[in-house]
């Protein structure tokens, strides 16, 4: 279906891509993960050639789409793009949005074109919204809304480019819900995600993308459970890390909630997780002395369900678990009771507390 | 539109208050009554009355911009100030309102126009005379032989005592039949329309006077068609040297300098230059006690009504205006926009080379003031080229005008997210569908706004097209004012209309605009649950 050989990209001279070479069959549903700037979405816009490649070749349906003969714009009339910013037409309705292809490209007539939007329409949950504008619409119906103008072409394969990156994490679910649709029902696709879980669950192949090239591919067990090269396992057991710094004494606590809540937000963490992390937060700083440079890190990995608190310090070695010191030790009671495990070392002049946070 | 209506109303209102300030002054023009004072007119006291020419050396002079007075001003009166008009009517305006004190101009012109008017009268009748002969290109010698044969024959065969008679010793305005068989081609002949009687006028929206005639009958003595254009008196040695026109018969006055451009006929005339001044101004007119009541104002405004607008069919005259106008700017407009794509389109791509052409050509465009790039079309580029003037300004403007609507296109595409363009190509669109679906519906939208107000300057611009001779809305009223020296109808008459014209043009454009409003489509209550 989709076939890439010695696929090389360069910006300058930066390599983003090098030497890619992949193969898709029909039907297969292949995510794209990895970290930021490692060439995934230059992939994946390499193979409608929204970017021209530097060099290698790409086949769509043994077509060699960088000879000079191919029709491109009619390879990519079978070939959809879903935009991590929607891209809807903002001139057009909703309908508009969905009949405008079929009826310049596909030569079909305005009513035939109509109903078959109205049908696609109801397919992902928006009918009602045929005459609404897109800038009447909430992040997730847009992107809905351009799923199904892709629907509308009939392509033979969907690509996705982080389709869920842009979105407010409560409407995440409602297009996910709607790529799993179409997952179901056996379309070919290529999605670029950060969205593990759904990765995981929904994917027949996984590429693990990292350095410009195809790092490590494989089934999601292979890749989720027991990923076989050091990066990969890196990336999968610390999915998601977050930082805080904090440099005085003044520092914005609500900033810094608002960030931490964001970040259990976007893993879906539990409520429980949640309160647990800010109660520990609040206690251990309760407890510092020395605001000179501090450095929070919350990591949450995805295997293990578990997320790990990291509390830096620099200064001279003080040990805040140290029972007794203080007046009353009920902060120290209250940290306890919200990790399930809690140590203390002393590296570089460095006050090291290492939690596993409770709630899981 | 209650908006709208209140600005309407406002308008009458300011026009109202115009009225008044004029009319409540007894400022009168064609049917006023001698002697009234006016606060604007600079006051001169009895011991600084004029009583001779002599007594301009320090005062400030009127001028027709390029007539032979300014030399002989410049060397007579080195301590005054002189002020250059552009046409008859400004000049006698001039002197009206106390602009300057006095004004060199033909005597001939001057007796039709005291004919009319009793505020005005000689300072000095005859200053000294002039020979005026008519305009040839120098390289035209065998037409002016045939006019000097012609003028010749007419001097003896008495057709030529007889047109001094009629127009210039008895002021008759009507124009004799004269027989042309008109087989034998045409000849185009320059003239000043408002140069005033006896020589040319305007008169039931028609050319008469001495000029008129004699061009006529040296047209039916060559057997040709007479084609009479409209042209202004700077331009009229510009005019025969570019061959724009075959010769000129509009008075002018024989010179050495003009000599030296053009070749001149025999003389056909001898001109008295005059000094004319206010009455009250000159001390051998006493002011004389009114003895006519002041005319109640509204009568004295229908009379200036019905005069500047109603007689002779002037307003024809405002309605061709109109409808050049309108039509100059709207062609000019079509093309201006058309032209301005391209442009836009050019400095759009990617080939280096278009990029500097459309580059090049935006910064010519915006940086020379259309009236000279008028001229230079006309008098310039088309100088042995006979073409339409109104095509010229057509050009004109609408080559200014690509030059601002090419970069206010080029501003509303670059202003659309790419994503837009990235969408469509990903959507299997070529680059052009997806300039034309996506693109260009979005980016009219945005530049509709500020097209609105280009286009509505373009239309005043227009004004100025009088200079390579189309009768416009503007000239319109110059003529009328070279007619009844009354500023204030024409003028207002114009301004309201150019207002309208704006006003409705603009009206237009935004029904456009809401019309590209793709919500204004909606359609309502659209079943969906079926």
């Amino acid at each position: 279906m989709i076939k890439t050989e010695h696929l090389s990209k360069s910006y300058g001279g930066l390599m983003v891509l090098k030497d890619v070479s992949a193969h898709i069959q029909k039907g297969e549903v292949v995510s794209i993960i990895g970290p930021s700037g490692t060439g995934k979405s230059t992939f994946l816009r390499c193979v409608n050639l929204l970017e021209i490649p530097s060099s290698g070749s790409i086949f769509i349906d043994n077509t060699a789409l960088l000879a000079k003969t191919t029709n491109i714009p009619q390879i990519r009339q079978k070939v959809g793009m879903v935009f991590q910013s929607f891209n809807l037409y903002s001139h057009l309705s909703v309908l508009g949005n969905l009949t405008i292809g079929p009826i310049k490209l596909l030569g079909k007539s305005k009513a035939i074109a109509e109903s078959k939007a109205l049908e696609l329409l109801k397919l992902v949950g928006l009918a009602e919204k045929a005459d609404s504008f897109p800038d009447e619409l909430s992040g997730g119906q847009k992107q809905r809304v351009a799923i199904a103008r892709c629907l509308a072409m009939d392509p033979e394969v969907l690509l996705f480019d982080e389709p869920t990156s842009a979105l407010d994490p409560t409407m995440v679910s409602e297009v996910l819900a709607v790529i799993r649709g179409l997952a179901k029902a056996g379309m070919t696709m290529m999605i670029v995600t950060h969205e593990m879980e759904f990765a995981r669950n929904i994917s027949s192949r996984v590429f693990y993308m990292d350095e410009g090239i195809i790092y490590e591919e494989g089934t999601p067990q292979q890749i989720f459970e027991n990923p076989q090269k050091e990066k990969t396992k890196t990336f999968i057991n610390r999915i998601r890390s977050f930082n805080y710094h904090i440099g005085s004494k003044n520092y914005d606590l609500y900033a810094m909630n608002a960030e931490i809540e964001a970040f259990c937000a976007k893993h879906l963490l539990p409520r429980k997780v949640f309160s647990n992390v800010l109660l520990l937060v609040e206690e251990v700083l309760g407890l510092q002395t020395e605001f000179s440079d501090i450095m929070l890190t919350f990591a949450y990995s995805e295997k293990s369900g578990q997320l790990e608190f990291v509390f830096e310090s620099v200064g001279i070695s003080e040990n805040p678990l140290e029972e007794g010191v203080r007046d009353d030790d009920i902060g120290l009671m209250l940290i306890k009771g919200t990790c399930e495990s809690i140590r203390y070392s002393y590296e570089n002049g460095k006050n090291i507390l290492l939690a596993k946070v409770k709630g899981k | 539109m209650k908006n709208k209506a209140l600005m309407v109303v406002l308008l009458f209102i300011i026009l109202l208050s115009l009225v008044g300030c004029n009319g409540g002054n007894g400022k009168l023009t064609e049917s006023s009554t001698s002697g009234q004072k006016d606060t604007k007119t600079t006051v001169i006291n009895e011991s600084t009355k004029l009583k001779t020419a002599a007594d301009l050396k320090d005062k400030r002079i009127g001028i027709l911009l390029g007539s032979v007075h300014d030399a002989y001003a410049t060397k007579t009166y080195p301590q005054a100030q002189l002020l250059h008009y552009k046409s008859l009517p400004d000049l006698i305006l001039g002197v009206k309102s106390g602009k300057v004190e006095a004004a060199f101009y033909n005597r001939e012109t001057l007796i039709e126009i005291f004919r009319n008017d009793n505020e005005l009268a000689f300072l000095e009748e005859r200053v000294y005379l002039i020979p005026i002969g008519i305009g040839f290109n120098k390289q035209n010698s065998g037409l002016r032989e045939q006019f000097n044969a012609f003028l010749k024959q007419s001097k003896e065969n008495g057709v030529y005592d007889d047109m001094v008679n009629r127009w210039i010793n008895n002021g008759i305005t009507d124009m004799p039949v004269i027989d042309n068989p008109k087989t034998n081609g045409v000849l185009i002949v320059g003239m000043v329309s408002d140069k005033g009687l006896p020589f040319a006028i305007v008169k039931d929206n028609k050319l008469v006077g001495f000029d008129v005639e004699l061009s006529e009958r040296f047209a039916a003595y060559l057997g040709k068609e007479l084609k009479l254009v409209d042209t202004e008196f700077g331009s009229l040695i510009a005019a025969v040297s570019t061959n724009k026109i075959d010769m000129f018969a509009s008075s002018v006055m024989i010179t050495e300098e003009r000599k030296q451009q053009i070749d001149f006929s025999d003389p056909y005339y001898e001109l008295g230059v005059s000094v004319f001044a206010l009455k009250k101004n000159i001390a051998q007119y006493d002011e004389q006690p009114d003895t006519v009541t002041a005319i109640p104002f509204i009568k004295n405004l229908s009379d200036r009504f019905h005069n500047n607008i109603i007689r002779e069919n002037r307003y024809l005259l405002i309605l061709d205006g109109l409808k050049t106008t309108a039509v100059i700017a709207l062609v000019a407009a079509i093309f201006g926009t058309l032209l301005g794509a391209l442009v836009c389109f050019m400095r759009m791509s990617r080939n280096r080379l278009a990029i500097t052409i459309a580059k090049f050509y935006i910064s010519i465009m915006r940086g020379i003031p259309v009236l000279v790039l008028l001229m230079i079309i006309y008098y310039v580029v088309f100088a042995s080229i006979d073409i339409n003037p109104s095509l010229v300004a057509v050009l004109a403007f609408g080559m200014n005008f690509a030059a601002y609507v090419s970069e206010m296109f080029r501003m509303s595409i670059e202003s659309i997210d790419n994503g837009q363009t990235e969408a469509g190509i990903a959507g299997g669109f070529t680059k052009t569908q997806t300039f034309l679906y996506i693109i260009m519906p979005q980016a009219i939208r945005r530049a509709l706004p500020v097209y609105k107000g280009e286009f509505i300057s373009l239309v005043k611009m227009t004004s100025i097209v009088g200079y390579i001779a189309v009768q416009d809305l503007t000239k319109a009223s110059d003529i009328i004012r070279s007619r009844t020296f009354d500023a204030f109808f024409p003028l207002i008459m114009v301004a309201v209309l150019y207002f309208l014209v704006s006003w409705s043009l603009a009206l237009v454009l935004d029904y456009m605009e809401a019309r590209s409003n793709p919500k204004r489509n909606r359609k309502a209550g659209r079943v969906t649950n079926d």
